[in-house]
């Protein structure tokens, strides 16, 4: 599920994969899910419940020396619970893992919206204006900080990309969920 | 090159037919015609209250959400439990999903169903795949 809107982006991604590549663009999924960087992996089990929550996972190492996460061990969690049902925690500890959104954070994605909107519509004082605002309402969100970065013709890869890790790092790296086991 | 709402009129900020996630987007201000409400936040109002489906919510002092001959978004929004933003400059509202809906479900292990297409338009449901084990990868390319 790509919170994006850069279809050749998402394409990037898609190669050989034979399951369905979802694309949310208006960030349901941030929302409902509490959902505030990505890759942000959840396993949802055959009666709709989460059985694992919010996690930062990942598939390869592709950025393992950036992130420190081995994704071996991570894949494995996953294939156990696909094979056995296993999990690594308990529903408890799944019920308090994921922090929701605030009410600055659930403004702050309504302010994205917004300054989406005006953006496809070419207002682009509107644009900056609301942009601005969901970055000051959610200042610790990726999906609002970084994903905005393209929309507004920066480099999520560039200065602004590591400005803003540093004020993560400085903030305490919050997360939504399960944040991954660094090596 | 970009999908989603840009090609979409309307109020709905949607990402076409039966995938509005409980999502709105105003675009002239939180007035809107009463025979509007269905069309923009999914609930119609009747004697009994705001109603959707099989649901009525009770709406006590109905001169509350009436404003220049129209029906305030934001109130009905107030009182259907969703965040709305509203942008002054360009009279824009965004509505959000129902909050403690939202966070009932999450606080009690219980996934939020949700629709939305693929790169082609199809749509896709979390529930359209009950009785699977569902992984789902949120990711991006920022």
């Amino acid at each position: 599920m790509a919170v994006d809107e850069n279809v050749e982006g998402i394409r990037a991604f898609m190669d050989g994969i034979t399951y369905p590549v979802l694309v949310d663009t208006e960030h349901v999924l941030t929302e409902l899910y509490a959902i505030s960087n990505v890759p942000t992996v959840l396993m949802i089990d055959e009666d709709d419940r989460i059985a694992h929550p919010n996690w930062s996972a990942f598939a390869s190492d592709t950025f393992k020396e950036f992130t420190g996460v081995d994704s071996a061990k991570q894949v494995d969690v996953v294939r156990q619970w696909v094979l056995t049902g296993a999990l690594p925690l308990t529903p408890d500890e799944a019920k308090s893992a994921v922090g929701d959104n605030t009410p600055e954070e659930e403004s702050a994605r309504l302010h994205f919206r917004i300054a989406n909107h005006l953006r496809r519509q070419g207002d682009d004082d509107g644009a900056s204006r609301n942009f601005d605002k969901a970055a000051e309402l959610a200042p610790h969100d990726w999906t609002i900080r970084r994903a905005m970065l393209p929309l507004r013709g920066g480099d999520p890869f560039g200065d602004e990309f590591f400005a803003l890790s540093a004020e993560f790092d400085a903030a305490g790296r919050p997360f939504h969920g399960i944040a991954a086991e660094r090596n | 090159m970009f999908v989603g709402a840009a090609s979409i009129a309307g109020t709905w900020l949607s990402y076409g037919a039966g995938m509005n996630n409980d999502l709105a987007l105003l675009e002239n201000g939180p007035v809107i015609a009463a025979d509007q409400l269905e069309a923009t936040l999914g609930w119609t109002l009747k004697p009994e209250g705001l109603c959707r489906d099989d649901t009525c919510v009770i709406v006590s002092d109905r001169a509350a959400i009436e404003r220049d001959g129209g029906i305030d978004a934001t109130a009905v929004a107030d009182l259907l439990d969703r965040p709305w933003a509203l942008d002054e400059a360009s009279n824009t509202v965004a509505v959000g999903a129902p909050r403690a809906a939202r966070r009932g479900a999450l606080n009690d292990l219980q996934a939020p169903d949700f629709v939305l297409p693929d790169l082609d338009g199809t749509a896709y449901a979390l529930s359209d795949h009950r009785s699977k084990k569902r992984l789902l990868v949120a990711f991006s390319s920022w």
